[in-house]
C-alpha cells in the first residue's frame, strides 16, 4: 500500500502548459485603466519583464521552462503526491483521496513555482529590484527567496492584518534579504491616502497591490511582480498539475473524478486543475468535476459578478474581465489571508463562466474543523487557505460514503500552516467569527456593486 | 482610571422568593426569607480585580465602601447614605458624587432597576458597566458574569466603547405574568473584543461610530425605491436614518420610503396601517440588551401581528462587531411561538460594508 508517489528529478516538467491555447472561447481583452483602450505590450512594459508580457498573451500550448529556473525548482520539485489513506479511514469513505503537497518548498507553499520564474525573467532584463504585495505572507516570502537567488533586491508590501498577525513571515523575508513593510504604508501615495482615510485599517490585498505597482512605476530599475491572478502566474503553476498527472498514473488512477483546490486569486487551483481541464476539454475525462473552494466572507466565484473590474483598490492595474466583488470591497479579517481578494484570475473566471469549474464557499469554523481532522489523520498542519480545499474534499468524500461511489479525488494542498498557529489557537478558543458576504441583499438591491469609474 | 463603584445591597433579593423584582418589595422579600445577593456578587467581582490598577470612588457601608475595604482595594468614600435601608435615590446620589469627581467609569452591582437609576445620572456621558446581581438583567450594560466584569475592568485600556441599551421593565405587569420591556436609553459601555484575531485587528472595530456609519452606508446603498423600510430601535439603526440625512428616533421605529423618512416613532397601530399600504417591506433591526434580543425586548412595537405581516425573511439584522463580541448568540421572541419558529436557527448580521457574520439565533 503506497502512501506517496515520488517522481525523479529528471521528471520535472520541461515545459509549462498554457491553457490559453485550448480555451473554449478566447479571453476578453484587458483595458488600460487611464486610456480605457485595450492593453498592449507597451502598457505593461514599464513594470513587467518582456518575456512575462509575452507569456501573458501567448496562445502557445507549451512554453519551455528555462534550465536556470528548473535547476532552482529541483530544490523541492517534483513535489510529492500523497494518498490520504488515514483521512479516508477517518471518513470511512470508499473514495480514494490524493493530494499534491506544495508545502515542501523552502517558503512553504506553491508560490515559489512562479516567483523563481518571474525573478529570473526580470534578472534577464537587467532589472535589479522587484516590488510586490503579500496577503498572508506566502507570496512575499516566496519572492524574497527567489530574488535572493538571483541577487536582486525585493520590497514587499504586506497587508497590515497579516503583518501584525504573522511576525514570523516578515522575519523569513528578512532572512532572504527582502524589505517588508506593513500596508498601507507611508512609503507610497496610495498608502498615504489610505492611511489618511482610515489610520487603523487592517489593509487588503487590493490596497497592497496599489502600493507595489506605484513603487515599481516610480523607482528606477524596479519592476512589479504579482503572485496570482495573471495568466503567466497560472502558466508557471501548471507544473503542479503536470506532475500530478504523472503521479496519478503511477498510482494507477489516470482519470480522477474530482479535482479540488482553494481559490483566492486562483493560481494554485489553476496550477493543479488546468492540465486536467485540458484532458476534459479534449474529451478524455468527460466526467471529471472541478471545484474551487472559497471563504464565505469573500466568495468571488460563488457570489460575485462576471464583469470588468480593476485588479487593485486604487485602480492602477488593467481592467480585467473576471469574477469580482468590486475592487472597493475590503474583505473581513478572516484567517485565510491569501483568500481575501475581491477578484479572480481571468482564466479561472472564464472557465467558471463556461461551466467547466464549479465553486463552493465555507465559513471559517467549518474550514478549521476540516484542517484539524486532516492534521490529526495525515499529520500535516495546513495553511488556512489549503484547509478550504480539505473541507470540500471531506464533503465530497462523505457524499461517496452515502452513495458508495469509489470516486478518485485529487486536491492541491498548497502550503503548510506553521505560521498560522495563532489562527488555530483562535479556532480552539471558539473565537473565530463566521463572516459571510451578504450576496442576497446585494443582488436584491438591483445594484451592481462592482463599478468601473 | 477613576472608577465609581456602587452596590445596590438589596438587588436580587426578590428573585429567589418569587417576587420577580425587588423594587418597593424589600420588606416583603425579607419576610419571605430572602438573603442579600448583590454583596456576594460584589465580593466575587472585587476578588478578581487586580489591586492598584485603578482608583476607586465609592459610597459608604453596604453600598461599596465596606466591600472594597474587605477586598483590600483602597477607595475614597464620596457619599454616605443616611439610612441603613438604601433606595434608588441613594444610588442616584452616589452616582452624582462620582460624576462631580469626573469619574471615567461607573461600575455597579444590581439589576435593571439599579441600571435605570445609574443611567439616570450618567446618561451617555459616563461609561457604565453592570455586574449582574438583580432579578432581571435585560440592559445591555451588564457583563455576563462578575468574572467577565472583572476581566473588563482589569483590561480597560483594551476595551472598546459600545452603545448599550438600558431597559425598563414594568414590574407590576411582570408580576402579573406579562413581560413588558421598554427601551429607555442608550448608555456607553466598555466591551472586550479580545477574541478577534489580534489586538491590532480589533482596531477596525475600535471606532463604534465609524463602524455604525459603515453599516449604515451599506444599508442605504442596497435600499430599493419600491420598498418600505421599518428601522429601529437603537443607535445602530438610528445611524441608518442619519445616513439618509435625517435624524432617527433613537428609542423607536421609523419608516423610510424612497429615501425619505415618512413616519417616526411608530407604535403597533401605526406600523399596521403602513403595512396595509405597502407590499414590499423590510425591517432593519439591531440586537438589544445584554442577551442580544433581535425581537421581543425593547421593541414591543414589532408585535406578533406586525412581525407576521413583515415576514421572517424580510428582517435585516445589523450590529457592530464590538457589539456582537458581547453576545455569542442572539435571541428572538416574536411574542408567539408559531411566528418565532418560522425564523431560522441562525441569522446573518450585517456588521460592515458588504460584510456580515452568521450568528446562532435562539428562540
Amino acid at each position: 500500500m503506497e502512501t506517496k508517489y515520488i517522481l525523479d528529478e529528471n521528471d520535472l516538467p520541461r515545459q509549462w502548459y498554457n491553457i490559453q491555447a485550448d480555451l473554449p472561447v478566447p479571453l476578453s481583452p484587458s483595458y488600460n485603466p487611464q486610456t480605457k483602450e485595450p492593453i498592449g505590450p507597451d502598457d505593461l512594459a514599464p513594470i513587467f519583464a518582456s518575456e512575462i508580457i509575452r507569456q501573458e498573451v501567448s496562445t502557445e500550448r507549451y512554453i519551455d521552462i528555462p534550465s536556470e529556473v528548473r535547476d532552482i525548482l529541483t530544490l523541492w520539485r517534483p513535489s510529492p503526491l500523497y494518498r490520504a489513506r488515514r483521512l479516508e479511514k477517518l471518513l470511512k469513505t470508499p473514495a480514494k483521496i490524493f493530494y499534491k503537497y506544495e508545502g515542501v518548498s523552502p517558503p512553504g507553499s506553491h508560490k515559489p513555482n512562479t516567483a523563481v520564474a518571474q525573478a529570473y525573467y526580470n534578472m534577464k532584463d537587467g532589472i535589479e529590484r522587484i516590488a510586490t504585495e503579500t496577503g498572508a505572507g506566502q507570496w512575499g516570502s516566496s519572492l524574497a527567496f527567489a530574488t535572493k537567488l538571483f541577487d536582486m533586491e525585493c520590497k514587499v508590501y504586506m497587508v497590515r492584518g497579516s503583518y501584525d498577525q504573522k511576525p514570523y513571515r516578515k522575519m523569513m523575508m528578512q532572512c532572504w534579504g527582502a524589505d517588508c513593510i506593513a500596508s498601507p504604508s507611508p512609503d507610497t501615495n496610495a498608502g498615504r491616502a489610505m492611511l489618511e482615510k482610515d489610520p487603523d485599517t487592517s489593509g487588503s490585498l487590493g490596497m497592497a497591490i496599489s502600493e507595489a505597482v506605484e513603487d515599481a512605476a516610480s523607482h528606477a530599475n524596479t519592476n512589479y511582480s504579482l503572485g496570482s491572478v495573471l495568466n503567466h502566474v497560472c502558466l508557471h503553476q501548471s507544473v503542479i498539475g503536470l506532475e500530478a498527472m504523472e503521479q496519478l498514473k503511477m498510482a494507477g488512477e489516470e482519470t480522477p473524478d474530482v479535482v479540488i483546490g482553494c481559490a483566492g486569486g486562483g493560481s494554485n487551483y489553476a496550477g493543479l486543475a488546468f492540465p486536467f481541464i485540458r484532458e476534459k476539454m479534449a474529451g478524455r475525462m468527460p466526467d471529471c468535476r472541478f471545484i474551487a473552494t472559497e471563504p464565505s466572507a469573500c466568495p468571488t466565484l460563488t457570489k460575485g459578478l462576471y464583469a470588468y473590474d480593476f485588479g487593485d483598490m486604487s485602480g492602477y492595474t488593467p481592467i480585467m474581465q473576471m469574477y469580482t466583488l468590486g475592487h472597493g470591497f475590503v474583505p473581513p479579517a478572516i484567517h485565510a489571508g491569501g483568500l481575501r481578494y475581491h477578484g479572480m484570475a481571468p482564466l479561472v473566471s472564464l472557465l467558471h463562466h463556461e461551466g467547466l469549474i464549479d465553486s463552493i464557499s465555507y465559513h471559517q469554523n467549518e474550514v478549521f474543523a476540516a484542517a484539524v481532522a486532516f492534521c490529526r489523520s495525515e499529520g500535516i498542519i495546513v495553511a488556512p487557505e489549503s484547509a478550504h480545499a480539505i473541507k470540500t474534499v471531506m464533503d465530497v468524500a462523505a457524499e461517496c460514503t452515502r452513495t458508495g461511489e469509489e470516486k478518485t479525488i485529487v486536491f492541491n494542498c498548497s502550503g503548510h500552516g506553521h505560521f498560522d498557529l495563532s489562527s488555530y489557537e483562535a479556532y480552539f478558543a471558539g473565537a473565530l467569527p463566521d463572516y459571510e458576504y451578504p450576496a442576497e441583499l446585494i443582488a436584491a438591491s438591483l445594484k451592481n456593486l462592482p463599478k468601473i469609474h | 482610571m477613576l472608577i465609581g463603584f456602587v452596590v445596590n445591597p438589596v438587588a436580587g433579593m426578590g428573585g429567589a422568593v418569587g417576587l420577580k423584582g425587588t423594587d418597593g418589595a424589600v420588606e416583603e422579600a425579607r419576610r419571605r426569607g430572602a438573603v442579600p445577593v448583590a454583596p456576594n456578587r460584589a465580593r466575587m467581582l472585587l476578588s478578581l480585580i487586580t489591586p492598584g490598577v485603578h482608583t476607586f470612588l465609592t459610597a459608604g457601608g453596604p453600598m461599596g465602601g465596606a466591600l472594597l475595604a474587605e477586598a483590600g482595594h483602597p477607595a475614597e468614600v464620596v457619599f454616605v447614605p443616611d439610612r441603613t435601608e438604601t433606595t434608588g435615590e441613594d444610588t442616584r446620589r452616589a452616582c452624582r458624587a462620582f460624576a462631580d469627581r469626573g469619574c471615567d467609569l461607573i461600575l455597579f452591582c444590581g439589576g435593571d432597576g439599579t441600571a435605570r437609576d445609574v443611567f439616570g445620572v450618567a446618561g451617555d456621558t459616563i461609561p457604565l458597566l453592570g455586574v449582574p446581581s438583580g432579578v432581571k438583567m435585560y440592559s445591555g450594560i451588564f457583563a455576563a458574569t462578575p468574572a467577565a466584569a472583572a476581566d473588563c475592568v482589569n483590561r480597560l485600556e483594551e476595551a472598546v466603547m459600545t452603545d448599550a441599551e438600558v431597559m425598563d421593565i414594568d414590574e407590576a405587569a411582570y408580576r402579573g405574568g406579562r413581560l413588558a420591556v421598554t427601551l429607555t436609553g442608550i448608555a456607553r459601555s466598555p466591551a472586550l473584543t479580545g477574541h478577534l484575531p489580534s489586538s491590532k485587528w480589533a482596531t477596525d472595530a475600535r471606532h463604534e461610530a465609524q463602524a455604525q456609519a459603515e453599516i449604515a452606508r451599506f444599508i442605504t446603498d442596497i435600499m430599493r425605491r419600491d420598498t418600505l423600510y421599518l428601522i429601529g430601535a437603537g443607535s445602530t439603526t438610528a445611524a441608518v436614518i442619519q445616513a439618509l440625512g435625517e435624524e432617527g428616533t433613537l428609542l423607536g421605529i421609523d419608516a423610510v420610503f424612497d429615501g425619505d423618512v415618512i413616519a417616526r416613532d411608530l407604535n403597533e397601530e401605526g406600523l399596521l396601517r403602513l403595512l396595509d399600504r405597502h407590499h414590499r417591506v423590510q425591517a432593519v433591526v439591531s440586537p438589544i440588551g445584554a442577551q442580544g434580543f433581535v425581537l421581543g425586548r425593547g421593541t414591543q412595537q414589532f408585535s406578533p401581528a406586525v412581525v407576521d405581516r413583515i415576514g421572517p425573511e424580510n428582517f435585516i439584522v445589523i450590529a457592530t462587531e464590538a457589539k456582537l463580541s458581547r453576545t455569542p448568540a442572539l435571541y428572538l421572541d416574536a411574542g408567539n411561538p408559531e411566528i418565532s419558529s418560522r425564523f431560522s436557527d441562525s441569522v446573518q448580521v450585517i456588521c460592515g460594508y458588504a460584510m456580515a457574520r452568521r450568528m446562532p439565533l435562539i428562540h
